[in-house]
């Protein structure tokens, strides 16, 4: 599903975010990538969804390489990855169901199919009461969990979580972790970024170490070893 | 598709407008007042111009005959008069219809009237208007009427006085525009500016927007789209909302214009009726473009994500 082969990432001048890291996830895996701050986590997942290029190696996602990958198709590849963030990322002016439909509607998909994805996920997420609300009208959990069902508006195969519950309470980090753990059981594929030790070690899944750009460990099910 | 794109990105953009209508009003209200600098600018020279050419239009050579002077020699050097090169008209007037408009204009000077009664008959002769083209044709015209030898029945011939107004008022005339020009340069470049940082500033806010919008799978022609065309409605709005102040200010302020044009027929509100669609058109399609350019560089570095 996710092919890393001997991908590296220099800023300039010579600031090495990523060194040869080879990293494969397999299509329904629930994979954790831990590593204390500035380590290259967000790189490696500004690499997958071509936010940066690699400076040498190559990417494939869903048998599709994205190393050099032009312009006009990143669009397309970000339709077929969803990506949850730490802050969210909701459009402040726009009220839930529209943040949703949003994603569907820059992809050209009809009204009537977006009204029915919009429904589905929002009940997914448990939102669907509040689907006519502002993102400042909800909690920071309730954002969060507008922001994933916005990432699974397209039903991606990928949904990449960017330390998700980095902003959250200890209730509302088990219940985005809980969301993750039944969008995973339906098939997506889980690329969870987190340096929250609990939630980690909690999952029983596997975890994939980084410290300096280098992956320094890769557990089948693993814990959280820094 | 591109349909369904298109009324979508209209969509958006309406709805942005109006969610943020704060944002939308501050930019409005500085379109509208640039706006209003630049017709302001246009307005005083429009007046200026007919100003100028209203008093202009009031030169002429008049050529006073002795009341004795006879309708038959008047009227045939009124002929040939008019055979003159540069002449465009000469009105006849009659020595009757010239005692007539006296009287009129001195209509509530008693004494005046009172001493033309005593005086008996007619005391003024015949008239004759002479118009050129131009002002400067006016001293040839004249040259070429005291070449004609009509001393022994003209009596004055009006035109000496007028000379010195003349180049007065078209000196100051080619002034104005040279301050005008020089002006409308200088206004037109704070207003590109004041534009260009009004919608560099409005992009500027929706900064993190567009780069969510681009992680969420957005084209940049998507997301420009409702940008571009919430610059238009800005254009819009801005331009409707000046030409509504205008009117409605006008109504209080075209008496005072039409009063310091006096007797000449200048009326500001019929000549911004009459050119509405040029001069609206004309404003609407710079500061679109003003604002469609500002959008597209405001919005690079946004979309770089």
């Amino acid at each position: 599903m996710i092919h890393f082969k001997n991908v590296s990432k220099i800023y300039p001048p010579q600031t090495a975010a990523l060194t040869d890291v080879n990293l494969h996830i397999k299509p329904s895996e629930f994979v954790s990538l831990v590593g204390q701050s500035g380590t290259g986590k967000t790189t490696l997942i500004k690499l997958l969804i071509a936010e940066e290029r690699p400076t040498k190696g190559k990417i494939i996602v869903g048998g599709w390489d994205i190393t050099d990958i032009p312009g006009r198709h990143i669009p397309l590849l970000r339709r077929q990855i969803g990506v949850v963030f730490q802050d969210y990322k909701l459009l402040p002016k726009k009220t839930v169901a529209e943040n949703v439909s949003f994603a569907l509607q820059v992809a050209g998909e009809p009204m009537n199919k977006i009204e029915k994805i919009v429904n589905q996920v929002l009940k997914i997420v448990g939102l669907e009461e509040k689907a006519m609300r502002f993102p400042n009208q909800l909690s920071g959990g309730e954002q969060q969990r507008v922001s994933i069902a916005r990432a699974l508006a397209h039903r991606p195969k990928i949904l990449v979580a960017d330390e998700p519950t980095g902003n959250l309470d200890a209730i509302n980090t088990r219940e985005i972790i809980d969301l993750l753990l039944k969008i995973n059981e339906l098939g997506t594929t889980i690329l969870l970024v987190s340096h929250n030790r609990e939630v980690v070690n909690a999952l029983k899944k596997r975890v994939v170490t980084i410290e300096n750009g280098h992956i320094v460990a890769d557990q089948a099910r693993g814990k959280y070893i820094l | 598709m591109f349909l369904l794109s298109l009324t979508r990105i209209l969509k958006f953009a309406f709805q942005s407008f109006f969610r943020n209508i704060w944002l939308s009003l501050v930019t409005v209200t500085i379109i509208l007042l640039t706006i209003l600098s630049l017709t302001t600018l246009v307005l005083v020279n429009v007046i200026t111009d007919q100003a100028v050419a209203a008093l202009k239009e009031k030169i002429d050579i008049s050529i006073y005959f002795e009341p004795q002077a006879k309708e038959e020699q008047v009227t045939l050097i009124r002929d040939q008069i008019a055979k003159m090169q540069y002449v465009v008209a000469v009105d006849y007037v009659s020595a009757q219809a010239a005692l007539e408009k006296f009287k009129e204009t001195h209509a509530r000077e008693e004494l005046i009237l009172e001493a033309l009664q005593e005086v008996e008959g007619n005391p003024l002769g015949p008239v004759l208007i002479v118009k050129a083209a131009d002002l400067n044709h006016y001293p040839l015209i004249l040259k070429n009427i005291q070449d004609f030898k009509i001393q022994e029945f003209a009596k004055e011939i009006d035109y000496d006085d007028h000379q010195l107004i003349i180049q007065k008022i078209e000196a100051a005339s080619q002034k104005i525009k040279q301050i005008g020009l020089i002006l409308s340069i200088i206004f037109s470049l704070i207003s590109l500016l004041v534009v260009f940082n009004t919608i560099r500033v409005g992009i500027y806010v929706h900064g993190d927007e567009i780069g969510i919008m681009k992680l969420v799978g957005a084209s940049n022609w998507f997301i420009r789209g409702p940008f571009l065309v919430e610059s238009i409605l800005y254009a819009l709005f801005g331009c409707l909302l000046f030409w509504i102040i205008l009117f409605a200010l006008l109504t209080f302020i075209n008496p005072a214009i039409s009063a310091f044009f006096g007797d000449i027929n200048f009326n500001l509100g019929q000549y911004l009726l009459q050119n509405f669609f040029f001069i609206f058109g004309f404003e609407f399609l710079v500061i679109t473009i003003l604002n469609i350019i500002s959008t597209f560089v405001a919005m690079g570095r946004h979309l770089r994500v």
